[in-house]
């Protein structure tokens, strides 16, 4: 056993779900390898306490998480979910793989932005066009964290990033739209300053039969906000913006760059540039499901009807 | 997780006449095949579309993937969950796998790969001719260091019963297997002997879940020294670590600080094992001065070349290696201990098994290559290069 227990006090755990948490059942404490303000320990707290409430069954959910920062979320993740640290962008193959030899189980793929958009951007679109029973997280923080602040392929326009030190002038891919073209039957998109409906759209997406993807959108700020002003996304207006070196200025950033989808009907294309829409984009609950049409097929050539 | 829903697993027993690669899916099948995932690449296309028919019918999933990187990661999800599973590829397809490699050999998960090699390097040259020029790759395949197996059939009968074998090396051992077939071998239509359904039950081995829970990798055991190699966990079931982490890990999948005993379980569990793991065939080698060490399609051509010479009085025989990796060094050595010179007719240009001959043999010993890509060796090219060293 390693000594992670040993540097961070023994204090008493404020709350109930961190104790079921895997560094909660192993250390009885909440600890973290995220920096200050980061937004992954929302969503590790918030997949434990659905795990706990909803009484997933951990031999059917299994967790398939991909390399980034978010790889340290298992820490915070439910103990018993049966986590599979897969390689850098390759989570929704070894999910297929999962889904197709064991049918009856259903993945929750963890994946970061870089992950999934970026080098296993390809595995992701077919995963969507298979319409494999899975749920797909991207946890977009629009950086390369882990490896230091490196632009990625969803960074901003005009953000300051390691590789992109002037200011980052490509475009930026959308999670939520990609997902939509490959055929995605369930696509949401929500920020972790926005928890409850996070929690209503994960529960949505565990009982959807279907790919669900859900694009998260958390603060980076130890290379994102640091290294940015907080008029990114308001730069028309003329604001005059300044650094978000903070947890809560980079939350409150997010909630004042997010529009929702209601509201994004009656918006330019101009007043939504650099800004996150947020909200349900589409929920096709009857499209027929992989590993349920291959069941078919297997009938089929058994000889059966 | 052999299912055999309807008996349609394994073929009539008897005598069929086979591709080399349907042969390979075959002998897959009969060893408990229930997921394959792969992307077609020629030569090893025939693989992929026989079991598109065969393995729905038994109840098994063929899935062709985006690429190859997803065929090989979804094999590795599939094995996860207790499923036997398998790709094949050619070279270009190995070069993008082999990082999921590394990553599986780390966590020990089982699988089979057949590597049907065609000529290279690159990936648009003589796309249907033979070329033994991954053998080296798929030793030193991924980064970081372990130990492979590799197996090398010489004709379709071997594709059928060595597939079995790999697939039982793949769960004692818990390492990538390779079966290393070429564009010849799997385009080759020979007589393949089905031997009977209870015979092909009694040589596989079957995924079980132990007794013991809490042992799910392998370990040395520090009082006798063994290397334990637990039966590989399964998702799904209670035997099965919090974590499949892979980095230097215990026995139970927990992060290990300790690097270099990490990396002698991995390496060792093979190499203590060798006795078992390498299959060779002599040929009168009882008092051969002369001593051919090969594998796979080219070595057909020296059981002719060694007759012929035998007939004319010279003393030489054959050491053909089954299992190429790992290196069966004692039985190479034995067997060339009293040789004047080793012929080694390789299907590559560099001679890559006839450098590791030659680290294993007397220092000055000659070693004759015959180099030789995309074309067979001809019987009497290697009784020339017997009859030059007999001079």
């Amino acid at each position: 056993m390693s000594d992670i227990g040993r540097m961070v006090p023994n204090e008493k755990p404020e709350h109930p779900y961190v104790m079921v948490s895997y560094a909660g059942s192993i250390f009885g404490n909440f600890s973290t390898m995220f920096c200050s303000g980061c937004g992954y320990g929302i969503i590790g707290q918030i997949f434990t306490r659905i795990f706990e409430d909803e009484r997933l069954d951990p031999h059917l959910f299994p967790t398939i998480i991909g390399i980034g920062c978010y790889s340290q979320i298992l820490l915070n993740v439910h103990a018993k979910s049966q986590k599979i640290l897969s390689l850098h962008g390759r989570a929704p193959p070894v999910a297929t793989g999962i889904k197709l030899a064991n049918p009856k189980m259903k993945p929750i793929i963890f994946s970061g932005d870089g992950d999934c958009l970026g080098i296993g951007g390809n595995h992701f679109i077919h995963l969507c066009r298979r319409n494999l029973d899975c749920v797909v997280f991207i946890f977009n923080n629009s950086i390369y964290a882990m490896t230091g602040g490196q632009g990625a392929p969803t960074t901003l326009y005009g953000a300051s990033s390691t590789t992109t030190p002037y200011k980052m002038f490509e475009n930026r891919i959308d999670g939520v739209n990609l997902a939509l073209a490959a055929g995605a039957t369930y696509v949401a998109r929500t920020t972790v300053a926005h928890p409850r409906t996070y929690i209503k759209y994960f529960k949505k997406a565990l009982k959807h039969k279907g790919t669900s993807v859900i694009e998260v959108i958390t603060p980076c700020v130890t290379y994102f906000g640091r290294k940015n002003l907080d008029s990114l996304g308001a730069e028309n207006l003329g604001v005059e913006g300044a650094k978000m070196d903070q947890g809560l200025k980079m939350l409150d950033w997010i909630k004042r760059n997010t529009v929702r989808i209601n509201q994004a009907k009656f918006m330019t294309e101009e007043e939504l540039f650099n800004k996150y829409v947020i909200g349900e984009f589409r929920y096709e609950p009857n499209k027929p499901e992989y590993s349920e049409e291959y069941a078919i097929i297997q009938k089929l050539a058994m000889g059966g009807k | 997780m052999l299912s055999n829903v309807n008996g349609k697993r394994f073929l009539k027993p008897g005598r069929h006449l086979m591709m080399g690669n349907v042969a390979m899916s075959e002998g897959a099948l009969s060893a408990g095949l229930s997921y394959f995932g792969g992307y077609p690449i020629t030569p090893s296309t025939e693989v992929i579309e026989h079991l598109a028919i065969r393995l729905p019918e038994v109840g098994g999933v063929c899935m062709q993937m985006e690429d190859e990187l997803a065929s090989i990661n979804s094999v590795i999800g599939a094995s996860l969950t207790g499923a036997k599973a398998m790709t094949a590829t050619s070279g270009p397809g190995l070069s993008l796998m082999v990082e999921t490699i590394s990553m599986a050999a780390n966590l020990e998960i089982p699988f089979v790969f057949c590597d049907v090699q065609r000529a290279g390097p690159g990936s648009a040259g003589p796309v249907t001719e033979p070329h033994h020029n991954d053998i080296g790759l798929v030793r030193f395949s991924g980064h970081g260091e372990f130990q492979v197996i590799a197996i090398a059939p010489m004709n379709c009968q071997e594709l059928f019963d060595l597939t079995i074998t790999a697939f039982n090396f793949a769960e004692i051992y818990r390492c990538p297997v390779f079966i290393l077939s070429d564009a010849y071998l799997g385009h080759l239509h020979e007589i393949v002997n089905i031997p009977p359904k209870e015979e092909i039950l009694k040589r596989i081995v079957k995924r079980e879940l132990p007794e013991d829970i809490i042992k799910k990798f392998s370990y040395k055991d520090d009082i006798s020294g063994k290397y334990i190699i637990p039966k590989p966990p399964v998702i799904g079931t209670d035997y099965c670590p919090g974590i499949f982490l892979h980095m230097a890990h215990n026995y139970e999948g927990l992060p290990s600080p300790k690097l270099t005993q990490f990396m002698e379980v991995l390496v060792e569990k093979i190499n203590s094992n060798k006795d078992k793991i390498c299959i060779t065939e002599k040929y009168k080698l009882e008092d051969a001065e002369i001593v051919v060490v090969g594998y796979g399609l080219p070595i057909r051509a020296s059981y002719r070349a060694v007759d012929l010479a035998r007939d004319e009085g010279i003393k030489v025989g054959i050491l053909r290696l089954v299992t190429v990796w790992p290196f069966p060094d004692a039985i190479v050595k034995d067997s060339v201990k009293d040789a004047k010179a080793i012929i080694v007719p390789e299907l590559n240009y560099t001679g890559i098994i006839a450098e590791q001959v030659e680290r294993v043999s007397k220092l000055g010993m000659p070693i004759i290559k015959i180099p030789k890509v995309g074309v067979f060796h001809h019987p009497d090219e290697i009784l020339n290069a017997i009859r030059e060293v007999a001079k």
